[in-house]
């Protein structure tokens, strides 16, 4: 594995994985009624994920052009973490939205 | 000096077991007199009750995670820290190594 491709998989992982930290802080504030810090933490999250999905995105294109990305555990692992931050900030925003919801 | 024992735990102790094998290489350059291994957040407990450990190091994507893997590690008096992301996202071995002899207290 060279060090250009170790980068791509820890440049998924690392986003991804603070993507979902950001989410996991945002749901804690909300859970103490503090839904400015929630809302902001949570655009955070949403900017790493964003990133994280550059990295997956500009692959995607680079495969439907015939350039063929080497795949071995690591990099499904990446995709592994990436797939489990945006399912968790999704189910997050729901319950931010049911403990606001519950706040008023 | 005595053989240190660093723990590194992510996810699933995979993107922290690529870390580990830089750090060992950082460590025989340095002639540092250490064991380091990674594990997975499920199997912090048991590695914690199985072995020694002198040091935690956590994947910065478990951040998240410090303040319930503190609680746990207070009785025993086991230091941890969050890996600084810009060395575990570049693999620096040597860095995280020379991080974890810091939390260690020198040496």
């Amino acid at each position: 594995m060279d060090d250009q491709y170790l980068n791509v998989i820890m440049g998924i992982i690392m986003n991804a994985g603070n993507a979902k930290g950001l989410a996991h802080e945002a749901l804690e504030a909300a859970k103490q009624n503090d839904f400015e810090k929630a809302n902001q933490l949570m655009t955070e999250s949403n900017q790493s994920l964003a990133e994280a999905h550059n990295v997956q995105s500009e692959m995607l294109t680079k495969e439907a052009q015939g350039e063929h990305t080497e795949m071995n555990l690591y990099m499904v692992h990446a995709q592994d973490h990436l797939m489990t931050a945006i399912t968790y900030q999704d189910l997050v925003k729901e319950l931010i939205t049911l403990y606001k919801k519950n706040a008023q | 000096m005595s053989t240190k024992n660093i723990m590194l735990c992510c996810v699933a102790g995979m993107s922290t077991s690529l870390l580990v094998n830089k750090m060992k290489k950082a460590a025989t350059e340095l002639e540092k007199d250490v064991v380091i291994f990674a594990t997975s957040v499920s199997g912090f407990d048991q590695e914690l009750a199985s072995r020694e450990v002198d040091c935690v190091m956590l994947g910065p994507q478990v951040s998240y995670m410090e303040k319930d893997f503190k609680e746990k590690l207070k009785d025993k008096n086991i230091p941890l820290s969050v890996i600084n992301m810009q060395d575990y996202g570049m693999m620096n071995g040597e860095k995280v190594l020379l991080q974890a002899y810091e939390l260690m207290g020198g040496e």
